[in-house]
């Protein structure tokens, strides 16, 4: 196939035609050429029959537009795209394609709605369906919010299956037979006589034709989904041999790092680089917003010249600088002038009888930390720049090079690749901005940028710090009411404003999975309080939901405790919605939940439903004498339909463990705007020997089908809070939880 | 300098405070072993340097003079994976992938010098390696599994 | 012996050096010393930014033979020498904990004061034989070079072995 190189990246919005349905339902036809991003510059000898499928003398090449960040995204779009299509998923070739308004992401949009996922009354419903079309008109090409599979499911199983018919229609008319009499495998038409037509024969004649429209196979006829699947990449990433960013290596290849300002944004004073400029093997040392790049013929050895370049820097201006001042802005901030929202009020939590509780809540900052350090490659031409970077927002990481090479967006080609890790780090792109700065001053050259860990640990984009407050009150054994505030910084705000973009009305992000918790609880309120903005924050793994889960369901265990009741019993009688019930019964009833364990030991359990997925955590923990050790970990979850349950297992565990070393571990500090965590040794988190054993339980009762990278977390931080009081009496209201209590 | 790489000598002129690691990826061209942390925190540039598993960011140029270096590309190929490689495959250990080279040279080694560690010993050979997306009960199940196919 | 620590005494020759144990113990219990000379457990120790100290990160141990388990020894990260950046793994030739017997974790200078005269716990040897062990293990030398974001051990090794052998012609007297 063509590299992506020579297709031209458009920017246009693909007719309505070519994927209407594509939101919610399957069957979509591909109609018009210009509909379609791959036809823009295809190589002679190559066709294609949809924004998915690219076929050449070789055979097939599958477009999976979502990046993987190692929630496995290229397996399962392969994997649902092979499935009708034909094609062996483990030999045929894969691309992330160009970036491209085809490849909009028609979820994300429906679920920023401040309409609670459980919630399938008329309003909501209708609400999420003229959300959807709102990513697509946007070209909001975006791989977050766990939205891959529920939002490629019916695409590319619509997409693969109008291929394989497309294909089949082609051979019939060449054979004069009907496309009832033809079967496909492996990448063939199968004529009645036995004789076996590859694709690639077939695709010119194919795409001479209007695409055939048929409904994806059943689940009962699935050959590879809904059963344990060997993911597509597993044996290159057991065998070393899988490549990342930082292992491209293009000719003439220039090896480039940054040093910049760790007060972002406060700019250069003054500089000597006499010493750096003398080391061996620099090239160069350039002028880059906020400080320099060292370019050099090796990684190692610019990472050390740009150690040794002296800075006087300067000090960012209108921000705070210590965390310190950052606690007493937070602290400030529950007022009517920074209310944000209060999606939930029900009864009057005033008002409302019984034993009054009270709680204040903090979590920290937090960084992703994804374990490959962010690079990015750019080789700058007049005419044409290439860009090869990981990222979740490949148009605009395309805007972003185009606005410094000063071309027109068309002219900037994103190859993207699959990453070492994000959990929402990529969803930024000052990297690949640094990469073009630099490029710029090195026209034709490729230059590879690779920061070293401590650039990319204290010039992070975070999950915000917060706190909340909660106020409840319990009578007669029950729960009467809840009050939560939080406080915190708006991730929209500050995320869609890097992107250039305004965003409008509150944050859902700030009261996500508190509000619409289905809890009904008879008095209750959730007011969201957006702290003004001060540094970058981002999306983390989970989002808002990262620290609210911790708020509301630690709180409501404070609550459930003052009033006597038992955490699962009394969570049951209050949910409302049936299979959030489902869930946490599942769970109780995997762990055999009995109540208090006693003897040193405890178990908690949490529930949260976030990203579209009721999901219920039980950890049980001891207390060694040397610290808390978590025994076991029972995770319950209903995604509606599982695609791979080893890759389900692999996502809904690796959240929880995600969510319990942050919480037990890490956190992000600043003085003198300086992030003071530098390397891993200052952010410790999960390691094998705190891993508890890991029992999932993964549930298909939903109607609509989920995806499951970021669900798990929730849960899990707020049953490990409350496990350690049922073991030890103490209620941890902090985050990290170490400061508070020894693990072990 | 002179070193065995994989079973391939190489003769290099670099100075004497390069880490291995860099030796390695950027000058022979080797991208198996992952750049990290550069601080031995957190594994992933885990090679065997004369059969041990050590950080290749932490040894010097200067130290591995005359050595043999395995990386996870010498131990075991796609078409002929290590055992332990393979029990990495058949458990689906990988998601991001990234830190997978340091922990199965770290496993190898454990397994080479242990053969049978029990789950004490496996907790603690394996929690120098740091795993972002914790993939850990996986590995564990990885680190049984190749004990048991080695056993058998 | 006299003529050793004559010697000594004149290699190290300081003004004034104090003949109480406090300076000594000023020295071995500071991190950079008492961190290593852990029971046995065999788990090192890490200083925290608040001051403190914690176990060694990555479940570390020092296992029997004080120098890492088997399978990960203390040289599978810490080399013959200091890596240069902030958290790096320190180094010097020999990386290992001292044995169990000079545990000075969680003892009182008293104690430190009478196991350091003691053959049994100092590593079989003579007061003057520990000064001079002071002035030529790399890994006790190590304490005042401990590499980047590390605080040394106070004063210099001099300083130290004058202490000792000042102290040892006091009759070497413990708290």
């Amino acid at each position: 196939m063509a590299s992506f190189g020579k297709i031209a990246r458009r920017t246009f919005l693909i007719g309505s035609a070519a994927v209407a349905g594509g939101v919610a339902f399957g069957v979509y036809a591909y109609r018009k050429p210009v509909e379609n991003p791959l036809l823009a510059e295809l190589e002679p000898g190559e066709t294609t029959l949809n924004p998915f499928v690219l076929i050449d003398a070789d055979g097939v090449t599958l477009i999976t537009p979502r990046g993987d960040v190692g929630q496995g995204a290229i397996s399962i779009q392969t994997y649902l795209l092979a499935e009708e299509l034909d094609v062996d998923p483990q030999t045929v070739r894969t691309s992330f394609g160009p970036a491209s308004g085809a490849y909009y992401n028609g979820k994300v949009a429906a679920e920023g709605m401040p309409f609670a996922a459980w919630d399938a009354g008329f309003l909501s419903t209708q609400a999420r369906k003229a959300a959807g079309p709102a990513g697509k008109f946007i070209g909001l090409h975006i791989t977050g919010g766990s939205t891959t599979v529920p939002d490629m499911y019916d695409r590319l199983r619509a997409a693969g299956a109008s291929a394989r018919e497309t294909l089949k229609l082609a051979a019939a008319n060449r054979f004069t037979l009907t496309p009832e009499d033809l079967k496909t495998e492996g990448g063939q038409v199968l004529l009645p006589n036995g004789d076996a037509i590859p694709y690639a024969d077939l695709a010119a004649e194919a795409a001479a034709l209007d695409p055939v429209s048929v409904e994806p196979r059943a689940p009962e006829s699935w050959t590879w989904l809904g059963k344990p699947a060997r993911r597509t990449d597993i044996v290159a990433k057991s065998t070393g041999t899988f490549r990342y960013g930082g292992d491209l290596v293009l000719d003439d290849m220039i090896h480039a790092t940054v040093v910049t300002n760790p007060a972002m944004g406060g700019g250069v004073v003054s500089h000597d680089d006499s010493a750096a400029r003398a080391m061996r093997g620099i090239l160069d040392i350039l002028p880059i917003t906020d400080g320099f790049a060292v370019l050099a013929d090796n990684d190692w050895r610019a990472m050390k010249a740009a150690r040794a370049i002296d800075v006087d820097w300067g000090t960012p201006e209108g921000r705070l600088a210590s965390s310190a001042e950052m606690w007493e802005a937070h602290a400030a901030a529950f007022t009517e002038e920074n209310r944000d929202s209060r999606f939930a009020d029900d009864g009057d939590v005033e008002a409302a009888p019984g034993n009054l509780v009270t709680a204040e809540y903090r979590v920290p900052f937090l960084h992703h930390a994804p374990l490959e350090p962010a690079n990015a490659t750019v080789r700058y031409r007049p005419e044409r720049t290439e860009v090869w970077t990981a990222t979740q927002v490949p148009i605009f990481v395309r805007d972003a090079v185009a606005a410094i090479t000063g071309q027109e967006a068309e002219a900037v080609t994103v190859h993207n690749l699959a990453s070492g890790g994000s959990f929402g780090h990529r969803l930024d792109y000052l990297w690949v901005q640094q990469a073009a700065e630099i490029a710029v001053q090195v026209p034709g050259r490729p230059v590879r940028l690779t920061l070293s860990r401590e650039q990319d640990m204290t010039h992070g984009f975070l999950r915000p710090m917060a706190i909340a407050r909660g106020r409840g009150t319990v009578e007669n054994g029950t729960v009467r009411s809840l009050d939560l505030s939080i406080a915190a910084h708006s991730v929209t705000e500050s995320q869609i404003g890097r992107a250039g973009l305004p965003a409008a009305g509150p944050d859902i992000a700030i009261v996500a999975a508190a509000w619409d918790a289905p809890y009904a609880i008879p008095d209750r309120r959730v007011t969201g309080y957006r702290v003004p903005a001060g540094v970058a924050v981002s999306s983390w793994r989970s989002v808002g939901a990262s620290h609210n889960g911790f708020f509301f369901e630690t709180f409501l265990d404070e609550l459930i405790a003052e009033a006597g009741a038992d955490p699962v019993e009394e969570r049951l009688r209050l949910i409302h919605d049936p299979a959030s019930r489902n869930v946490l019964a599942t769970v109780a009833d995997m762990a055999s939940w009995t109540g208090p364990l006693g003897d040193g030991t405890g178990r908690g359990v949490a529930f949260t439903y976030a990203f579209g997925v009721p999901c219920a955590q039980i950890i049980e923990v001891s207390d060694t004498g040397r610290g808390i050790r978590l025994d076991k970990l029972w995770i319950a979850a209903d995604v509606g339909r599982v695609l791979d349950p080893v890759n389900l297992e692999s996502q809904l565990t690796g959240g929880a463990l995600f969510g319990l070393g942050h919480a037990i571990h890490s956190e992000i500090t600043f003085e003198d705007h300086t992030i003071q965590q530098r390397n891993y040794h200052e952010y410790e988190g999960m390691r094998l020997w705190q891993t508890p054993e890991v029992e999932v339980r993964a549930l298909e009762t939903l109607p609509t089908i989920r995806g499951a990278g970021e669900p798990g977390l929730p849960p899990a931080a707020p049953a490990l809070a409350n496990a350690i009081f049922a073991a030890t009496g103490t209620r941890l209201r902090e985050m990290p939880f170490a400061r508070t209590v020894t693990f072990a | 300098m002179r070193l065995t790489v994989d079973g391939t000598e190489h003769e290099l002129d670099v100075e004497p405070d390069m880490p291995l690691l860099w030796l390695l990826r950027d000058e022979l061209g080797l991208h198996g072993p992952k750049y990290g942390c550069g601080i031995a925190a957190c594994g992933a540039c885990t090679v065997h340097l004369d059969g041990l598993a050590v950080r290749a960011c932490q040894i010097t140029a200067e130290e591995v003079e005359g050595a043999e270096v395995t990386t996870i590309e010498g131990l075991g190929t796609p078409d002929a994976p290590h055992p332990v490689q393979q029990a990495w495959i058949e458990e689906q250990v990988a998601q991001c992938g990234y830190c997978q080279s340091g922990q199965i040279m770290q496993a190898a080694s454990l397994l080479a010098l242990n053969p049978a560690p029990t789950d004490a010993e496996i907790d603690a050979a394996m929690s120098g390696n740091l795993c972002r997306c914790a993939s850990y009960p996986r590995i564990r199940a990885a680190i049984r599994r190749a004990i048991q196919s080695e056993g058998a | 012996m006299r003529s050793t620590l004559a010697l000594l005494a004149l290699t190290f020759a300081l003004p004034a050096a104090a003949q109480g144990f406090d300076p000594i113990a000023e020295v071995l219990l500071h991190p950079r010393c008492a961190n290593c000379h852990v029971g046995d457990d065999g788990i090192p120790l890490w200083s925290t930014d608040a001051g403190g100290t914690r176990p060694h990160g990555f479940h570390v141990q020092g296992g029997e033979s004080r120098m890492g388990i088997e399978t990960v020894p203390c040289s599978a990260c810490h080399t013959e020498r200091n890596g240069t950046l902030p958290g790096s793994a320190p180094g010097a030739e020999g990386w290992a904990l001292p044995p169990v017997e000079m545990q000075w974790a969680a003892r009182t200078p008293a104690q430190i004061c009478e196991q350091l005269k003691d053959p049994e716990r100092n590593g079989g040897r003579t007061i003057a034989e520990v000064a001079d062990h002071v002035s030529h293990d790399p890994l006790v030398l190590w304490g005042w070079d401990p590499g980047p974001g590390r605080e040394p051990a106070p004063g210099t090794p001099e300083e130290t072995v004058a202490a000792i052998l000042a102290w040892a012609d006091a009759g070497a007297p413990c708290p």
